[in-house]
This record gives structure tokens, C-alpha cells and sequence, in this order.
């Protein structure tokens, strides 16, 4: 199922937002040029995953020569630091041990979304408090998730 | 079964034995200054009952076996291992002036290879350094570390700076060079507080203390990045016990997950290096009475792997490494008494 | 020692206790402290600082700053778990928990000179009693003191002993001396004497002195397991246990599956030596049994998780054991999730309720509090 999130003006880089889509919270970042999307909810103790840093990757071949680079991104869970790839969903620590579930999404053009649903109001996905529908423009562009 | 013995005490029962090896400056201060070897008596009390069996009390000589003869009747002619690494910890109660502790420890090492090594293939030794410079103790390893029979170098575990801190790193880079592993040994000098609180005031706090040292240097070397630096680097611990091992790794590993950052060059749980690098030998055995918490503590750490035998001669601990033996298969009984050592310290067996 | 009456209860408005958080951190800063303070007071603090490092100094926390991201509470003047209204919002309503011990460590970090100690540590139970306790009949504190100075250790608890509130006395993890020393024996036994547990938590000076200061926050952190060995055997070969046999301990945000191997060590090593330790006269892990209680927070987590519930079985933990998330903490452990699937219900409950009711004498019914 596709839930449209915000037009994309709304999510600008740098900047996240948690929807709720029935009983599911999910984070929906904007990081340079590209959306991701995870689960908020850490997979060690529950934690709100989505609240927490977003980080590049950090090696070191020897003790303290240490250096940073933007890959892959990793979100940071904000209670005990446990990371997960922004775009996979995988622990840090690597595919056998339990990661987070990590969901599509991208741009869509409203003209495309109109054509699809036709002129009707599109039920924007509610945030964590509030309910809210707009009309789809179709010179617009929109986040697009997919659950 | 054959044994491998990982830590049997040798010392000097006075400077007489290594006089020899000191220059006649050195014999001049020590003589004039007073100095005297006390067999590190703060850390092995004369009539504390750890610091020798009744066994060990009952003979003609020291406790501590002083010369080869000594070696040979009381350890190795009665339990006839097919290898044993001396410990003297002699260089543990050298004061602060490390021209003197740089001495001493070469004395140490001509004595241990003259009494010892040169007259006994099954013996081995743990090569004595200064702990008070990193360039003493380096010239050290580089001028005895070639010489047959040395296995390790002897760290005490009780330091002033923990082990791993980068400052060390040249001693590890020169054990490399010759072969050498590292040897931890309970203990050091005496008159630094030994806990994060201050002083301790019974000899029973004094003696557990060495635990929760040893487990601050495992954290150190893995923190540090020894094990990336000198990846062929073991480290044996020994007579700080090991029961400790399990809880502190759990702990290790969590924590690590979360502060990874702070130590990028730890690329693989902790838990996974100290398997890799560390061994520890069976002193103490300080372990449960029941048998079936025995059995849940072998469970927990891979004994297999990790323990290596040690009588420590001649100290005393309590009797719980039969009862531990007891538990293990046929395989994992050898490997833990001659296995693993043979396969750190490439002894044959 | 409960002095809490219950109030006849009207069947819609009591519930039974279920949860009990044994550590919780409220932190003031420091105008929040100073305004309880003399202007002499306030204005050395203001010229010349405490003399103590902030801890967070010597060891930055490398993971978000050493708390909860999201527990900023983002009103002005304020830091992580110094608002009680977030505190309850994030925390006791959140996960219903019943009681909540606040432990403030403002003044466990610090050595300052007796008077000035004296008056800071007043001020942090003077705050808490203000801001916290009388906020929410949910909040308990433990009673800060000026532990190097045991005097005004006791004057500060016979001040606030009379509030069934304040319901333990905090030490800290390290001091000056092992906690086991006979200097700080006059606290233990004010403490005791006023029926409240001595809870040791996590922190203090750290000295490191055994193998000298380690370089990393993340050796730092797992210390703090260690540090609390070390202090646990001061505590059993110094006599405390011995001279005070009603005192009891908590020992607080270190860990927990350190205890039996420690013990097998004391064990043994007194066997060896009990003649002549007249003041251990009982083998030591008898007098942990006795005595001794732990938070779980952090909690371990091994690979397999039978094995912590082997050494909780191993050290007899299972009503010794105190449920705590150590909120705000960066390593806040959830009451939803923290405690091993594994773990027996039984066990459960009485780690995250019942074992704690006994401890403190807390009611097992509460009036559903009011929003103040």
C-alpha cells in the first residue's frame, strides 16, 4: 500500500518525519538527495528509534587513525546508540543479527498521483496527533511511502 | 596425562644470586642503600596460608625454589610436566629509581637463563622488564629476547597506567620482533591503592583485588587496539583467576555496541578478540562448590580454549581445579593441560 | 518502617503495585540548587567552582551525550531529568510505574571542603523535596550526603528522617576510602537506625588506581561493573556486615552477574584465612545473601540468555534483585523489555515490584495520585 507522507516542500534535507500507518510508527528522512524510511521502533528494547542521530560510518584500521565517510548511513537509536543502516534496515553488526524493517520511498509527481486516484482529496498520512487531508497538485511533487 | 606447567615461582633468595650480574655500581648502591629482596611480601605475606602449601613449608629451603636443584626436587622430579614456565617476580618489588629497576631486570633474566634455562630443555621463563620505561624494557626484550627458552614477557597486572594505553605499545612491537607473547601476572609494586577507593586494609581485599585489576587490563588491550596493532600477540593471565571471565564480557560487548565509535578500531565484538588473545591460567580456581553451577560456568566460557594449567607452585589458592577437570571430556581436559600452553608458547609435546 | 498511611480507598481509586523503579536520575543544575543556599554559599560556588571535574569531563559519555535523546525536555533552564513533568509524562505514566527513587548524583562527584559539601548536598534534598516529591506521590528520594564527612552525613539525615519519603541514604560507588571503611561506618549506621537502606550507586572519584586510568569512556563505563567488586569486598573484609547486623545495601547501576564468581572468591580466599579475620566471621557470600541487594540496570545481556538467569541462581539473586531503568541515561534499560523473556513470571514480578516493597516498606496499594 502507498500512503502519500507530505508534498516534498514540506520534508526538506536534513529533516525527518514519523507517520503513523495503523499500529506502525515509521520515520521518513530526507539525507542529501535521498528518502529513507524505517520502523520506529529499535529492535533491542523497544526504543524510538526514529528520534535518534543519523550517522555516516566511522573505521579505523589502526587505534587513532580514525576517519569518517557518509557510508552508509546508519540511524543511531537514541536510547542505547544500537545502529542500523538507513536504507537496508541492517544492524550495524550485520545481517544475523535482528535489524529493523526498512520500506520504500521516494518522489512522485502529483500529476501522476491525480491520474491514479483521480481528482479526489488524497487522505495525507496522519502524523502522530493529527489527521490531515490536502488536495494533490499535480505541479507538485509528493514523498510517496510504500508499507 | 601430560601438563604443561604455565606458572612456577623462581626467585633469588637474596642479591648474592645475582650480584654476579649487576655491575659494581649496582652492587655498591643496593649494599649501601640497604636493599633487600623480601620475596614481594606484600603481595605473599611469609605465613599466609596462600602464600605457600604446607607442602611447600615443610622443605629444607625456601618456599620459593631459589636454585635448579631446588626446582628440580620439589616440582619437576614429583609432577614431571613436559614444560614449565618460570615466573620470578622479583622485579615486582623494585622501587621507583628505574635505573635500578632496568638492572635489576637484567639480572633477573642472566640468572633465570644461567640457573635455569640452560640446564633444563623442559624449562621455560617469562623475560623480566622494567616497568618503569618503555625504552628500558624494549632494550631489554631486544637484548635477551632471542635467547631459547623465554616466552613471554612478565607484566605485572598492577600497573600505572593500564597495559593497552599506547604508551606500551613499543614493548608489544618488540615482543613481536622475538616471538615473545605477554605474561600478566597477579600482583606489582606495592604501595599504589589497588582500588578505585583507596587503600585496601585486610590481606583477603589485597588478594581478590588482582580480579577486578586483571579485568580492567583485558578491557584495556581490546580497547586500545593492541590485538589490531600486533595481531599474533597472546596474552596469558595468570593467577588472577577466570570465573570473572563470562559476566565482564557480556557487559563488554554491550557496551562496546553502543560507544563503538569511540574505538572504531574494535571492528569485532570484544568477546571475539579476547577469545582470540587471551588465556588464563587455572590459579585460583575459585569456583562453586555445586557441581551443577560448575557445569553452568563451563557453559558460559569456552574452558577448552581459554584455560591453560598452572600449578603456581608453591601458592596456595584452595583445591577447586579437580573438581573442574572433572567436568571436562577427555579432549578438553588435554588441550586445558598442555594443549593450549603447547600451542601459545610452541612447545612440542 | 512505612510511615505512609493509606488512606481508606474507594474501590474505583486504589490499584495495586506492579512496578517499581529503584533508580531514577533527577538532575538539577546548579541555579536550580544554589537558590536553597546561603548568599555565602552561592557566591563561593560562584567564584570558585566545586573542586572535582565534571565527570562528563573526564570521560565524555561517546553515545548521546550520556543521556536519552529524546528525553530533552526542551523548556528553557532545564536539562535531561531535571523537569518533573516530563519525568512522569516519559517515564512513570508511560511505562505505569508505580514508585520511582530518585538518586541524584550532583554532589556524589565531589570533594569540597566540609561546610560547602554540607550545604549543597542540603540543597539537593531540599530541591528534591520541593520540586519532586511534593509533585507527585509517586517520587521517593534517597537522602544525598556529604560522605567524606560523616558527621554531617548523619545531621543531614536526621534532618529528612522523619519523611518516610526519603527512603534510602546514597553513597557513591567510590570515595576517598573503600565504602567498607570504618569512616564511613557512622552513615551506615544513622541510615540504619532510621530503617533505610544504603544505596551505592555508580560513580565517585574513580580513582583507577589498581591498573591506572584507562584511556576510553567505553572502559570507563564497564568499570563501573568492577569498581563495585572491589568495593563489595572492602564492604564484606572490613566487618561492616558484622558490626551492623541490620544494615542493609544496595548496590546500584553496576551490573549484576559479576556477584557469584566474586563470591566463590571471597568464599575461598576466607577459607583459607578465616582465622584470622575476627570480623568475617560468617563465610561471605552468607553475608551478601543478607545484605546485599542489586539494581538491574544495566542489565547483562548474553548471547544466550539462560545464563544470566544461571548466575542470578548462582549468587541466590532472585529476591535480591531491583528492577531500574536509570532514566535518562543513555543505557536506560525498558521495564517492557529489559528483563530476559526467559526470566520465570515469578522472578519477574518480584524483580519489578515485590522485592522492592519489602526492601523500602512501600504499600502494596496506592491511591491514584493527583495531577498536581
Amino acid at each position: 500500500m502507498r500512503h502519500v507522507v507530505c508534498p516534498v516542500g514540506e520534508l526538506p534535507a536534513g529533516e525527518r518525519r514519523i507517520v503513523n500507518i495503523g499500529k506502525r510508527s515509521i520515520g521518513v528522512f530526507h539525507v542529501g538527495d535521498r528518502f529513507y524510511a524505517v520502523r520506529n521502533r529499535c529492535p533491542h528494547q523497544g526504543g524510538p528509534l526514529c528520534v535518534g542521530h543519523i550517522l555516516g560510518n566511522a573505521v579505523a584500521d589502526v587505534p587513532g587513525a580514525a576517519a569518517v565517510s557518509n557510508n552508509p548511513l546508519r540511524i543511531a537509536c537514541p536510547w542505547h546508540g544500537w545502529e542500523y543502516d538507513l536504507a537496508t534496515g541492517q544492524s550495524f553488526l550485520g545481517p544475523s543479527d535482528p535489524g529493523v524493517k526498512s520500506y520504500a520511498v521516494a518522489l512522485e509527481p502529483g500529476g501522476a498521483l491525480v491520474a491514479e486516484v483521480g481528482e479526489q482529496q488524497v487522505k495525507l498520512v496522519p502524523g502522530p496527533y493529527t489527521a490531515e487531508t490536502f488536495e494533490v497538485k499535480v505541479e507538485d511533487d509528493y514523498v510517496v511511502l510504500e508499507v | 596425562m601430560q601438563s604443561i606447567d604455565c606458572d612456577v615461582h623462581v626467585a633469588p633468595e637474596s642479591f648474592d644470586a645475582l650480584f654476579p650480574y649487576l655491575s659494581d655500581y649496582w652492587r655498591q648502591y643496593i649494599t649501601e642503600a640497604g636493599v633487600r629482596l623480601n620475596g614481594v611480601s606484600f603481595a605473599y605475606p611469609p605465613g599466609a596460608p596462600t602464600t605457600a602449601s604446607p607442602t611447600a613449608r615443610e622443605l629444607a629451603g625456601p618456599p620459593v625454589p631459589a636454585t635448579y636443584n631446588q626446582l628440580k626436587e620439589n616440582v619437576l622430579d614429583p609432577t614431571e610436566p613436559c614444560a614449565v614456565v618460570l615466573n620470578c617476580l622479583t622485579g615486582f618489588e623494585t622501587h621507583r629509581n628505574p635505573y635500578y629497576a632496568a638492572a635489576v631486570a637484567g639480572a633477573i633474566n642472566d640468572w633465570l637463563r644461567e640457573e635455569f634455562l640452560a640446564r633444563d630443555d623442559c624449562l621455560r621463563a617469562s623475560l623480566v622488564v622494567s616497568t618503569l620505561s618503555g625504552d628500558d624494557a624494549v632494550a631489554e626484550i631486544e637484548r635477551m629476547g632471542g635467547e631459547s627458552g623465554f616466552v613471554q614477557v612478565l607484566l605485572p597486572v598492577r600497573s600505572d597506567v593500564p597495559w593497552g594505553n599506547k604508551r606500551n605499545h613499543g614493548i608489544f612491537e618488540a615482543a613481536r620482533e622475538h616471538s615473545l607473547h605477554v605474561g600478566l601476572h597477579a600482583w606489582g609494586r606495592a604501595g599504589r591503592a589497588p582500588t578505585p577507593s583507596g587503600f585496601t586494609s585486610t590481606y583477603l581485599e589485597d588478594y581478590v583485588a588482582n580480579q577486578p585489576i586483571a579485568q580492567a587490563q583485558v578491557l584495556s588491550f581490546v580497547s586500545e587496539g593492541v590485538f589490531n596493532r600486533f595481531p599474533e600477540l597472546k596474552v596469558v593471565l595468570m593467577e588472577c583467576g577466570f570465573a570473572w571471565l563470562p559476566p565482564l564480557l557480556w557487559r563488554f560487548d554491550k557496551d562496546w555496541r553502543g560507544v563503538w565509535r569511540e574505538v572504531p578500531w574494535v571492528k569485532q565484538p570484544p568477546s571475539e578478540y579476547v577469545s582470540e588473545h587471551f588465556r588464563f591460567t587455572t590459579a585460583p580456581a575459585h569456583l562453586p562448590q555445586d557441581p551443577s553451577a560448575l557445569g553452568q560456568l563451563l557453559e558460559m566460557m569456552d574452558a577448552g580454549a581459554l584455560l591453560a594449567y598452572a600449578s603456581d607452585y608453591p601458592h596456595e589458592h584452595g583445591d577447586g581445579l579437580p573438581a573442574l577437570l572433572d567436568q571436562l571430556d577427555e579432549h578438553t581436559r588435554r588441550a586445558v593441560m598442555a594443549g593450549n600452553a603447547a600451542a601459545v608458547y610452541g612447545i612440542s609435546t | 518502617m512505612s510511615g505512609i498511611e493509606t488512606q481508606p480507598l474507594q474501590a474505583a481509586t486504589g490499584r495495586a503495585v506492579k512496578l517499581v523503579d529503584c533508580d531514577v536520575h533527577a538532575q538539577a543544575t546548579e541555579p536550580m540548587l544554589t537558590q536553597y543556599m546561603s548568599a555565602g554559599a552561592r557566591r563561593r560556588l560562584e567564584r570558585y567552582g566545586h573542586r572535582s571535574p565534571r565527570i562528563t569531563d573526564w570521560y565524555p559519555r561517546a553515545r548521546n551525550a550520556g543521556m536519552r535523546v529524546d528525553a530533552w525536555p526542551d523548556k528553557p533552564g532545564h536539562i535531561w531529568g531535571s523537569d518533573p513533568e516530563t519525568t512522569r509524562a516519559q517515564l512513570l505514566d508511560e511505562f505505569g510505574i508505580d514508585y520511582a527513587l530518585l538518586e541524584v548524583l550532583s554532589g556524589a562527584d565531589c570533594y569540597d571542603d566540609a561546610d560547602l559539601a554540607a550545604a549543597w548536598n542540603q540543597a539537593i534534598n531540599d530541591w528534591q523535596l520541593d520540586k519532586w516529591l511534593e509533585f507527585d506521590d509517586r517520587f521517593r528520594s534517597a537522602i544525598c550526603v556529604p560522605h567524606e564527612y560523616p558527621d554531617l552525613c548523619v545531621a543531614e539525615i536526621g534532618r529528612r528522617a522523619s519523611d518516610p519519603r526519603f527512603m534510602a541514604v546514597m553513597m557513591p560507588a567510590s570515595a576517598m576510602e573503600p565504602l567498607g571503611s570504618r569512616k564511613y561506618w557512622p552513615v551506615y549506621e544513622a541510615a540504619t537506625a532510621h530503617g533505610r537502606p544504603v544505596v551505592f550507586h555508580t560513580g565517585g572519584y574513580m580513582d583507577h588506581r589498581g591498573a591506572g586510568y584507562p584511556s576510553f569512556y567505553l572502559e570507563y563505563h564497564v568499570a563501573n561493573g568492577i569498581n563495585m567488586q572491589a568495593q563489595l569486598t572492602s564492604m564484606v573484609c572490613g566487618g561492616m556486615f558484622d558490626a551492623m547486623p541490620n544494615l542493609r545495601v544496595v548496590l546500584t547501576e553496576c551490573g549484576l552477574a559479576w556477584a557469584a564468581a566474586l563470591c566463590w572468591s571471597l568464599n575461598a580466599g576466607w577459607e583459607l584465612m578465616r582465622e584470622d579475620l575476627p570480623r568475617v566471621k560468617r563465610r561471605p557470600s552468607e553475608y551478601v545473601r543478607d545484605h546485599v541487594w542489586f539494581t538491574t540496570q544495566p542489565i547483562e545481556e548474553p548471547a544466550e540468555p539462560r545464563h544470566l538467569l544461571h548466575t542470578i541462581e548462582q549468587a541466590q539473586l532472585a529476591d535480591r534483585l531491583l528492577f531500574a531503568t536509570d532514566y535518562p541515561h543513555w543505557d536506560f534499560d525498558s521495564p517492557t523489555q529489559a528483563l530476559p523473556r526467559a526470566m520465570p513470571k515469578q522472578m519477574r514480578e518480584a524483580i519489578q515490584c515485590d522485592n522492592a516493597l519489602a526492601l523500602y516498606g512501600l504499600p502494596r496499594e496506592r491511591a491514584i495520585p493527583e495531577v498536581k
